[in-house]
């Protein structure tokens, strides 16, 4: 599960991250960090579910952060898609997948490194980065 | 042995009459790979009229001969650009060439002669731009204006190099990301990028060139297309032929015919190829149902920016196709650059046709030579190599030594980088001085503390420009240049290069 934390300028010299893994146990895997003296926002891979999900959430919220849930993290274009395998083998995790009929991502493996994106010669993927904006 | 072309089993007139009465028996060349292996190739021969095939991928020798028609007063166009891209103008007045890999000159690689191509084909006006060369007879001096393809003349797609028998599969044996015309490469072999449909390419299925020449109909971007030669470097003998084709860009579908770009490369157009393979004979019938598994390419390591990259390894279709390849003891993942599952519907596409009488076969004018001679360019200037330009004189010191001697070679010979040798002569590191401050301020003692051990070098064969491009790649002024053993043979520097420029403009 991934999501994403903005900071307000209040929490952005707090360890949250270290305070939550150690209060959860859950080893949390930044994916993308942007951090500014006013504001920070990460992108947070959570490799956890039900309950110990739920908690890392809560621990999160109770450090004084806000948390979203980000949507698919690479969106295909099917227009632009060619079905070559241009992103296929390039993806350093194995997330993508060629069938006869489409190109599937498996958002669980997908570290939003964007291989994919610059190797598609067709502009068809894209880092679906606006759709969890505020 | 009956003659090359020989229609012992079926002439093209009897094809055609089947075709027009409706009941052609045409399979794609995948089904007739599987009905040969179930009732053999004897059967088969016998049962099947005609086999098509398919592939969609990037053929950057491409483009479209364009005639716009006269203004008023007319133009003799001298430069002429479409969407910005250039189009070819050693023409006449209005007619241009608008090659696929041109780019435009406001947007850079982003969009060339390719996306021009797929805009037009959209039916999407495009901004063409002209500026004339003034004559009594051509008084204009500069034309602005949108065109689509409907309102030109001709539209013609002339693409001197498409479809490729086969194509070489590409790995990196570095350590960093290649971006190439083969896609992305992983460093340390990390991935394997191959191009071609297998089982399914046109002239693989007809290898020695017994249906295909001059003349051949073809399925060409949506539309019909001809093969108007032997494409240029075809090499039969390597079994990487290729076709030169034409084709009326106006019957044409941008679903088969795609502006491309592919990253830190260039621009390119992909395009969909279809042939039909009539089994005219026997040897045209096995060499139809040879399987994936019996269609071999090679590896290159495109790591090496050499003209002859080393095999990695032979690999078949098969292999390619499962997505799993095995490169140095290590199982990879392996991906295509052209489209498979388009590919397969061009094979389909072509068999409804047939099936359905819209399409019928032409006998070759003359079919494709099965022997052309693939030759290198040689240069035959002098060109300054790596041991031409390197310092021969090198300043070298053992793991060992002390960090403070090295320091006073340092200073004593003026040098910047101190290749560290083992006892045998073999490079084991380097240090720079800005190594031997940062050892002397954090109190090192011996070279090997410091020293880089990852060492970038040169050859003493390879190119001036090609280490002068490593140097700027991995941001450094130096590197030993190494024998095979990785002997220390000289070093090439920054400064050895900037003597070079000096002494080619003939200063002092």
């Amino acid at each position: 599960m991934k999501i994403k934390i903005l900071y307000t300028h209040e929490r952005v010299k707090h360890p949250v991250l270290s305070t939550v893994i150690l209060k959860t146990g859950v080893p949390l895997n930044i994916l993308e960090a942007s951090i500014s003296p006013s504001r920070g926002e990460l992108v947070v891979d959570v490799p956890a579910s039900g309950d110990q999900l739920k908690a890392v959430i809560e621990a999160l919220k109770a450090e004084g952060v806000e948390v979203r849930e980000l949507g698919p993290t690479i969106e295909v274009d099917e227009e632009k898609c060619v079905l070559c395998g241009a992103c296929v083998s390039p993806c350093p995790t194995g997330a993508i997948t060629l069938t006869m009929e489409r190109l599937e991502i498996d958002e669980q493996l997908c570290i939003r490194c964007k291989a994919c994106v610059i190797a598609c010669p067709f502009k068809a993927l894209s880092m679906a980065s606006t759709s969890w904006e505020a | 042995m009956e003659a090359r072309g020989a229609e012992t089993l079926r002439t093209y007139e009897e094809i055609n009459e089947k075709i027009k009465r409706g009941d052609a028996v045409v399979m794609r060349a995948d089904e007739f790979v599987e009905y040969a292996k179930r009732y053999g190739v004897e059967k088969a021969a016998k049962d099947v009229d005609v086999v098509t095939t398919g592939t969609f991928g990037a053929m950057c020798s491409s483009g479209a001969f364009i005639n716009f028609g006269h203004t008023e007063p007319p133009i003799k166009m001298w430069r002429c650009w479409l969407n910005d891209v250039p189009a070819y103008k050693g023409l006449a007045a209005v007619d241009v060439y608008l090659g696929a890999t041109a780019v435009s000159e406001t947007r850079g690689i982003e969009y060339g002669g390719g996306h021009v191509i797929e805009d037009l084909v959209s039916g999407r006006e495009v901004e063409l731009r002209a500026e004339g060369w003034p004559t009594d007879c051509y008084p204009r001096q500069y034309v602005e204006t949108v065109i689509t393809l409907e309102e030109v003349n001709q539209a013609v797609l002339v693409n001197p190099r498409n479809a490729y028998q086969r194509y070489a599969a590409a790995t990196n044996s570095t350590d960093r990301i290649l971006y190439t015309y083969m896609g992305t490469l992983l460093p340390r072999y990390g991935n394997v990028m191959y191009s071609g449909s297998g089982e399914l390419n046109p002239l693989t299925k007809d290898p020695g060139y017994e249906t295909i020449g001059i003349g051949t109909r073809i399925f060409l971007g949506g539309g019909i297309g001809y093969v108007i030669g032997e494409g240029t470097q075809h090499n039969p003998k390597a079994g990487m032929g290729t076709l030169m084709v034409r084709g009326d860009l106006k019957q044409m579908n941008a679903k088969y015919l795609r502006g491309a770009t592919i990253h830190r490369y260039g621009s390119t157009l992909y395009v969909g190829v279809g042939i039909p393979i009539p089994l005219i004979n026997r040897r045209v019938a096995e060499t139809a149902a040879t399987p994936d598994e019996e269609i071999y390419t090679e590896i290159l390591d495109y790591g090496v920016p050499s003209r002859s990259r080393p095999i990695v390894r032979r690999v078949s279709y098969a292999e390619l196709k499962s997505g799993r390849v095995e490169v140095k003891g290590e199982t990879v993942r392996a991906s295509s650059m052209s489209s498979l599952p388009r590919a397969l519907e061009i094979a389909e596409t072509l068999k409804r046709r047939i099936e359905e009488g819209e399409f019928t076969l032409t006998r070759p004018a003359e079919l494709l030579p099965t022997v052309r001679e693939f030759k290198p360019l040689e240069v035959k200037r002098y060109e300054p190599r790596v041991k031409d330009v390197m310092t021969k004189r090198v300043i070298s010191a053992k793991p060992a030594d002390d960090v403070k001697t090295v320091a006073r070679l340092i200073v004593e010979h003026g040098v910047d980088h101190i290749p560290i040798v083992r006892s045998d002569g073999r490079l084991v590191g380097i240090v720079t001085s800005w190594d031997l401050a940062r050892a002397l301020a954090e109190g090192k003692q011996t070279l090997s503390e410091v020293m880089t051990t990852k060492v970038i070098v040169a050859k003493p064969e390879e190119a001036v420009d090609v280490v002068a491009r490593r140097l700027l790649q991995y941001k450094i002024s130096g590197m030993p240049v190494v024998d095979e053993e990785y002997r220390v043979l000289g070093i090439v520097t920054t400064d050895d290069l900037a003597k070079l420029v000096k002494g080619r403009r003939g200063a002092p």
